[in-house]
């Protein structure tokens, strides 16, 4: 993409139609560590979504729910049923990880794909979903990875580990090289359906502005719910599976 | 790849935007575009998301009111259980004090037959005395009266002469004769 920019100080009209920024990060320094701002500052834009919304939602908590509580409680239920159906009996203590991971990603991937983000310029880069920088996805990724771990451990102790020579021990580095592949998968997914969603309204906005987005773009939304539903119940999945004992 | 160096290389000389500021290109922020797709998510997600929510709220507004009647009907069996309890109780108390009243009279019964067959048997005990008694009596008595007897047929046989004899069968005769005239 950014061959387009290449002739950038010669072309700077040609810029300003077809300017697709990837790779392009507003640095800050924090205590030694260059952190990619934009990503940050669209975070905590979510978090403040999300809590605002939950904060309101149960403010003034009713028997008979009304709009907001309803739907939140609603949404509730969707995350309780996915982690009841992936881990199984002892989802209970769960569904915090869980729904914070899908509501996380579900609402980051739809402001990127619903807020006007562009409007605000930064010095380097733009603003866009923050699953759509690989730090954060990873993040979740690792995340999910000691919440499984955790989640076996604590369930079964050093027996746990027994589970890498199921059923027999030639899988022994299969199941070691799992270990790996299982956030890197996840991490790397989302990623790259968030990017690549990102990326076609934006080079198609760049060629055509008006309507031919459109569908794309709803192409992306549903992508993105599909992707922190995917992510979510994965997440469970793996928690489920290293809790399940064959005893 | 170019995109790397790029970033970096960026940081030092990047032209367009050097601090943060709004973008006021219409066809570059795609404000229209986000609208657009807004506005049907709008219009179509709310229809559906209503009729998810209206649906999920009468489902517990029914539950509500399933399990308000099941605790009413909870309510009601438990006050007749309650109700019969009270009347068993009752019954039982009644039975109790009939019982004892019983037991009572059973006593009473039992201590008044007692001593009736008691002073009966004391009246048969005073009876048998006092007939012993008469009995001893009686044969004291008659021993006596022949001890008597024979001491009087004794002195008669020896005092008895003529002339005595003769006054006392007068003497009898008379005595005899005012009797008769006194039965009479």
């Amino acid at each position: 993409m950014n061959i387009l920019l290449c002739s950038i100080n010669t072309q700077k009209g040609l810029y300003d139609i077809s300017g697709v920024e990837v790779g392009q990060h507003l640095y800050w320094q924090i205590g030694g560590f260059q952190v990619h701002a934009q990503v940050l500052i669209t975070s905590w834009v979510v978090i403040a979504i999300l809590l605002g919304s939950a904060i309101i939602a149960v403010r003034n908590p009713q028997t008979i729910p009304t709009d907001g509580q309803n739907f939140f409680e609603y949404v509730l239920e969707f995350i309780r049923d996915v982690s009841k159906t992936q881990i199984g009996e002892e989802y209970g203590p769960w569904v915090p990880f869980i729904g914070t991971m899908f509501l996380f990603i579900f609402v980051s991937n739809w402001s990127g794909a619903l807020l006007p983000w562009k409007i605000i310029q930064l010095p380097h880069g733009e603003l866009a979903a923050p699953t759509n920088d690989i730090n954060t996805t990873v993040a979740l990724a690792l995340l999910t990875s000691v919440a499984y771990f955790y989640a076996g451990l604590s369930k079964k102790g050093l027996s746990y580990f027994g589970k890498y020579i199921q059923p027999t021990p030639i899988l022994l580095p299969i199941n070691i090289l799992e270990d790996f592949t299982k956030p890197l998968s996840l991490s790397f997914r989302l990623f790259g359906n968030i990017l690549a969603d990102e990326l076609v309204v934006v080079v198609l906005v760049s060629l055509v502005p008006l309507v031919v987005p459109i569908p794309v773009m709803f192409l992306g939304l549903f992508t993105s719910g599909i992707q922190a539903l995917i992510f979510a119940t994965l997440a469970a999945a793996y928690i489920g599976e290293s809790m399940e004992g064959h005893h | 790849m170019k995109n790397v160096t790029d970033s970096f290389i960026s940081l030092g000389y990047w032209p367009s935007a050097e601090s943060f500021g709004f973008n006021t290109d219409i066809l570059a922020t795609n404000p229209i575009n986000l609208s657009v797709v807004l506005g049907v998510l709008i219009f179509f997600g709310k229809g559906v998301l209503s009729d998810l929510l209206d649906n999920r709220k009468q489902r517990i507004l029914k539950t509500i009111q399933n399990s308000e009647e099941l605790r009413g009907g909870a309510i009601e069996q438990l006050e007749k259980a309650r109700a019969r309890l009270r009347k068993v109780e009752m019954e039982a108390d009644q039975f109790r004090v009939n019982g004892y009243s019983e037991i009572e009279r059973e006593k009473l019964n039992l201590i008044n037959s007692t001593s009736k067959s008691l002073e009966q048997l004391e009246n048969y005990k005073n009876e048998t005395i006092r007939f012993e008694q008469q009995k001893a009596i009686n044969q004291v008595r008659q021993q006596v009266f022949q001890q008597a007897l024979q001491g009087a047929l004794g002195t008669l046989n020896s005092c008895l002469d003529n002339e005595l004899h003769l006054r006392t069968i007068s003497a009898n005769i008379g005595m005899f004769g005012t009797m008769k005239e006194i039965t009479n």
